[in-house]
């Protein structure tokens, strides 16, 4: 077992750390397909990656939301929620979000195809991306944490 | 299975050193571990089991290379899986492994894999470690997209059974048409259908025996607007009885379902209503494994739908569906459905106040079938379109309000009648109250404190319970908490817990003291039941 690990860590040095989204295309809320490759080009934005089950994620989306229109005023904010809800839950998904008055773009992975490439065990999850390219990685979410996020965004969107 | 490693390992290093040379590879993955140590506890009903330190481990790789991709996730439950997962994942190795190549609009896919058909009432396959589930078939699966309206997807292998296969053969095919985008309308309609075949070879004497079971799903998804409206049904062909893991001969049933959703969505109003009625309607690919606890072999997926509840007391009476037909228990499957109503009073209004009111309502309300049994022949007769006895109803509602930028609350009121002798073999039907006040007060500098007191009332079981939560942020990385829930009315047991978490980047580590309830764990409207415990916890997960 120990010489596994050791081989699978071997081979990892190998390899190049992921920093990109991958080639995978998800569905919004009209059931049109949108490519993750292209959500970022040319520009900065968030990914969360939320469920409507967890209480944490609408907290942090909900809090994110009341003060959406300045911020994408301000530095050009922009917030893409990717709902890892399944079978059972994704029909509450378009619901939830018109009931909320989210004006963020949402697109739906039941299939948790991208809770699975990025390794994600916990939500909610929370990525910068520019450009395709992966730049900050948070998880869980506690008040104030928006704060941090917007400083970040700031950073990596004036960044060359 | 355990032989194959040095061969994937080898062609692993092989293929990604030779890829090196010319295009970069990407990789990308994951590690997870929970570990538990158990603890002595005469408080409540815990026998400590022999091996005191226990751990569930995940180490899960993916390469990307032009064309291809491959992963591997390396599995290892030491000395022993953690209290409440099936026994057979005792030990290590690699639990999945993939390889898929990807040109345009063509996906083949060897090793294991995860998917879903409609609603997954054929067919999903998935992974949920907090339940210890992972079905994935390990096999082939082809995709492809014909055009951008049309596509197709065809698999066949076995399903995964902790570090072994199933002995029944999955074979499934799928297609998805987009009518809407085909004719350029303005609305969207959405058609699918699929085929699933389940065989497992039969070496008895009985010639009509199904040792091939298929099951058929057809569905159409409506879009109008703010409108909404999708059906599907299913029906599964006829499959052997098993009871106890014992297959009783001479007797196959074939299995039925229909699930409509609807609903309504406009700016500051969201209403969604689930029906389904359903029919013996359990799909295993081993017949025998048929009503396992650890919900191995599962071919469909049948989540209860009913509101997915966020605190202790909510969580001690939660519903589990009941799809199968156990003639013992006169079970034959159950018909409901649940209505969620999303709205946000407006800011400044009266009860919106300065940052408006938001409010979600849930009814669910769910019945066994009216059948007969006989017992004699483990037969049944039932409509899929009747009401037997009461399984579960529940009145939900939550109020989330802002008071300042500082002060927010969470209020939320639930009414539930559970039927104990259904949904868990017990002797009890409950109703039961509840009243849940959560508080978030937000600090400087990232700080805050959370709050919760919550209340069940109810005569039934155990009777009376409280609970408290207190929260504290230290900042956006790192908290602490304690909590209690209280059983004071029966038992007068206090199921403690305090802990904390760190988390930096992707890295989250957490570690917990206290007592766990025991009872059913519901994760995504999938339920099992875990045994109490007492002990230390520490989760680490981390992706790169």
């Amino acid at each position: 077992m120990k010489k596994l690990v050791f081989l699978l860590l071997v081979v990892s040095a190998f390899a190049k750390a992921q920093t990109e989204l991958p080639d995978l295309t998800l569905k919004n809320l009209e059931g049109k397909e949108v490519k993750l490759s292209e959500i970022s080009k040319d520009k900065t934005v968030v990914v969360s990656l939320w469920a409507t089950w967890c209480v944490p994620c609408i907290r942090e989306l909900d809090t994110i939301s009341e003060i959406y229109g300045d911020l994408q005023d301000e530095m050009g904010f922009e917030l893409i929620a990717i709902s890892l809800d399944d079978a059972r839950s994704t029909r509450r998904v378009k619901p939830a979000v018109n009931g909320k008055g989210w004006e963020y773009q949402v697109l739906l992975d039941p299939n948790n195809d991208l809770k699975r490439y990025l390794g994600v065990s916990t939500i909610p999850f929370t990525l910068i991306v520019k450009n395709n390219e992966i730049k900050f990685r948070h998880s869980s979410f506690s008040p104030g944490a928006e704060d941090a996020l917007f400083e970040e965004f700031k950073q990596i969107a004036q960044a060359d | 299975m355990k032989n194959h490693y040095p061969t994937l390992i080898a062609l692993l290093c092989v293929w990604i050193s030779f890829a090196q040379e010319e295009e970069k590879v990407s990789f990308s993955g994951g590690f997870e571990s929970n570990a538990q140590w158990y603890l002595p506890d005469d408080g409540i009903e815990f026998t400590l089991p022999q091996d005191r330190l226990r751990s569930n481990n995940y180490f899960l790789m993916r390469f990307e290379y032009g064309k291809f991709s491959a992963g591997v996730q390396y599995e290892a439950f030491v000395p022993s899986p953690l209290l409440g997962y099936a026994r057979q994942y005792e030990g290590n190795g690699i639990g999945t492994y993939f390889l898929k190549f990807k040109h345009e609009d063509l996906e083949i896919t060897g090793g294991h894999f995860y998917d879903q058909f409609g609603s997954g009432l054929v067919y999903r396959s998935w992974e949920d470690r907090q339940l210890g589930i992972d079905n994935s078939i390990r096999g082939v699966r082809v995709h492809y997209d014909f055009t951008d309206f049309l596509s197709a997807t065809a698999f066949t292998g076995n399903q995964r059974e902790a570090f072994e296969i199933s002995e029944g053969t999955v074979t499934g095919v799928n297609a998805e048409l987009d009518l809407g985008m085909a004719l350029d309308m303005d609305n969207g309609l959405q058609l699918g259908g699929s085929y699933v075949n389940r065989y497992q070879e039969y070496t008895g004497a009985d010639p009509n025996f199904p040792a091939d079971v298929g099951a058929y799903s057809a569905r159409a998804d409506f879009t109008f607007d703010t409108f909404f409206l999708g059906a599907e049904y299913v029906y599964k062909e006829p499959d052997a009885y098993v009871s106890n893991g014992v297959v009783e001969n001479n007797n196959y049933q074939d299995g039925k379902a229909l699930l409509i959703n609807t609903g309504y969505a406009t700016k500051g109003l969201g209403i969604n209503a689930t029906l389904r009625a359903i029919e013996n309607m359990a799909f295993y690919s081993d017949r025998e494994a048929a009503g396992n606890t650890f919900l191995l072999n599962t071919i469909n997926f049948i989540p209860g739908y009913t509101k997915q509840q966020d605190y202790a007391v909510s969580n001690i009476y939660v519903y589990a569906p009941q799809p199968a037909v156990i003639i013992d228990e006169d079970k034959a499957g159950e018909i409901g459905g649940q209505i969620d109503v999303y709205y946000t009073i407006p800011k400044g209004t009266f009860l919106g106040g300065k940052y408006g009111t938001k409010i979600e309502l849930n009814y669910a309300n769910w019945h066994g079938l009216d059948a007969t049994f006989d017992r004699d022949n483990s037969t049944y007769e039932a409509s899929l379109f009747s009401r037997g006895q009461k399984y579960y109803e529940e009145y939900s509602i939550g109020i989330k309000k802002r008071f300042s930028r500082k002060l927010s609350a969470i209020f939320t009121g639930i009414h539930t009648e559970y039927n104990g002798r259904v949904i868990e073999g017990n002797d009890f039907f409950l109703r039961g109250n509840m009243q849940i006040i959560d508080v978030l007060y937000k600090l400087d500098g990232g700080r805050s404190i959370r709050a919760d007191i919550q209340h069940l009332a109810t005569e039934a079981d155990r009777g009376n319970w409280a609970a408290a939560t207190l929260e504290y942020a230290f900042s956006p990385y790192l908290s602490v908490y304690a909590t209690d829930l209280y059983n004071y009315d029966e038992t007068d047991i206090h199921y403690y817990s305090v802990g904390g978490s760190y988390t930096k980047g992707r890295t989250r580590v957490a570690l917990n003291y206290g007592r766990q309830r025991g009872g059913l764990i519901c994760v995504g409207g999938v339920c099992r039941f875990v045994p109490e415990n007492t002990g230390v916890t520490l989760n680490i997960s981390t992706n790169f």
